[in-house]
């Protein structure tokens, strides 16, 4: 799910793909919180998970965001 | 015409669809090659026809990461900035961005921008719209933009005044200075309006020139077979400093801002004055506000948007108020009419021809209107010494009017 989330912010919020790593924070990522609302719709739009921008901006790292992508998809 | 209170241009920044950058820019404005074509994203509209700039890759320009967050009007606001930071010699890492300015002008923000998330919105839901539909498109968002990306903290906005807003922006930005609110200030113009509902709008009111078979001569600005302005976008900033500050730096002076008149008609939404009283006040407020009369001024840059009304209010106008006959020209022959962004782009024509000794021919004009008794080139033609004007009017009557002169 990792590679998922990473390939969604390269492509779609292009970000450099070097700094996109499971240990990245927002910040590594320079994801500020309009990034996040983005991501919240791509993620529903492109994936049909349901994340909230705020349980987004709850996930530490780029990791724990794409655990949160497992966990909403095992419970879809 | 020494004053200490006048303001010099130190910096010039052009993204035009003559060429992106000031030297292309010139170059194609010079050669007096037109620009408009078919464009086919207006596939469907009752007019097609547009000048687009040619060759801006904003993702190469301005990175893809800060690109996808920006309109296309604030694209090209950033990138005539940094043309005109890095001609002006000042260096952003140095300066105290609190005494640095950016007055910037635009008709209408971003409205490809709002028809964009509008579509999503009547497809997808409210649900769906981006969170970044306001910040890309409100109007403010590029002198926002451009206070970012160059760390000038001080005064800070974007004015409307439709067609005229570039030269009000400049305008409003020699006060600043001679007021001593800034050091430094970042003034121009950008645009990016040529969208399938503005250019519908446009076209219902019968301003856009209906020249498909002949793009070529769709602008054709003075005229006798004109039938409205070709849309166009774009953008030009320039560095303003107090002229005794630039000297004492002893930075490049390009030109220098002598006055500014402006006003409103107080007459039509959109129609411009018959008789051009409110441009007259607005010229010869310029003109008095640079201490200099009508028989000082050699070279006038016209609005001369290529429409039936305002070609002809402002042709009389001029032969009224400038009978000796200065040489004039409406650069939007070649350049189609930037809107919003056009008064900045012209003001920076205007100093060019000043610097340079050579006013840029009015592409698209074979025979003058028999109404007008105005001296328009035809050709590149010499600039005279004294003053030059680059005359902006706006839908809503808005009039702004520059006077220019030699470094």
């Amino acid at each position: 799910m990792f590679e998922t989330l990473k390939e969604m912010l390269v492509s779609k919020l292009k970000v450099a793909p070097e700094q996109v790593t499971p240990e990245a924070t927002r910040e590594d990522v320079e994801l500020d919180s309009l990034a996040v609302v983005e991501l919240s719709l791509l993620l529903e739009k492109e994936l049909g998970l349901q994340i909230s921008d705020d349980e987004l901006l709850e996930a530490a790292t780029m990791g724990d965001m794409a655990d949160l992508m497992v966990e909403r998809s095992a419970s879809a | 015409m020494t004053s200490g209170a006048d303001v010099a241009v130190t910096g010039l920044g052009l993204v035009t669809p003559a060429g992106c950058g000031t030297a292309a820019s010139w170059a194609g404005v010079l050669d007096g090659r037109p620009t408009a074509a078919l464009d086919p994203e207006l596939k469907g509209n009752p007019v097609q026809l547009s000048c687009r700039v040619p060759g801006f890759d904003a993702d190469v320009l301005l990175g893809a990461r800060r690109a996808l967050r920006l309109d296309p009007f604030t694209r090209f606001a950033l990138v005539a900035a940094r043309e005109a930071i890095a001609d002006s010699g000042l260096d952003p890492a140095e300066w105290d961005g609190a005494r640095v300015g950016v007055v910037l002008g635009c008709a209408d923000g971003g409205p490809g921008t709002v028809e964009a998330q509008h579509r999503t919105l009547l497809d997808e839901g409210a649900h769906r719209v981006s969170p970044l539909l306001l910040p890309m498109q409100l109007p403010n968002m590029m002198a926002g933009q451009t206070a970012i990306e160059f760390g000038a903290t001080g005064p800070n906005l974007v004015v409307a005044t439709a067609c005229a807003s570039g030269a009000t922006a400049i305008g409003v930005a020699r006060d600043l200075l001679l007021l001593d609110r800034c050091d430094v200030v970042l003034a121009g113009g950008a645009e990016a309006m040529i969208t399938p509902l503005v250019m519908a709008g446009f076209a219902r009111m019968g301003a856009l020139s209906g020249r498909e078979d002949d793009p070529a001569t769709a602008s054709r600005p003075f005229d006798a077979g004109r039938d409205g302005f070709v849309a166009a976008e774009g953008g030009a900033v320039l560095v303003l400093e107090r002229t005794a500050d630039a000297r004492a730096r002893s930075a490049r002076i390009r030109g220098r801002v002598v006055g500014y008149g402006a006003g409103a008609d107080a007459h039509h939404m959109t129609s411009p004055h018959p008789e051009g009283a409110g441009s007259e006040a607005a010229v010869r407020a310029a003109l008095a506000d640079a201490g200099a009369g009508p028989g000082d001024v050699g070279h006038v840059n016209a609005h001369g948007t290529s429409t039936p009304l305002n070609d002809l209010a402002e042709g009389r106008m001029l032969a009224r108020v400038l009978p000796h006959g200065p040489v004039v020209t409406s650069t939007k022959g070649v350049t189609g009419h930037m809107l919003g962004a056009a008064g900045a782009v012209e003001a920076a024509l205007t100093v060019l021809a000043l610097e340079t000794g050579v006013v840029p021919p009015t592409a698209g004009l074979s025979t003058l209107d028999p109404g007008l008794d105005i001296e328009v080139a035809t050709a590149p033609a010499s600039c005279p010494d004294g003053v030059a004007l680059s005359n902006s009017f706006g839908f809503g009557g808005q009039n702004a009017v520059l006077a220019l002169a030699r470094a």
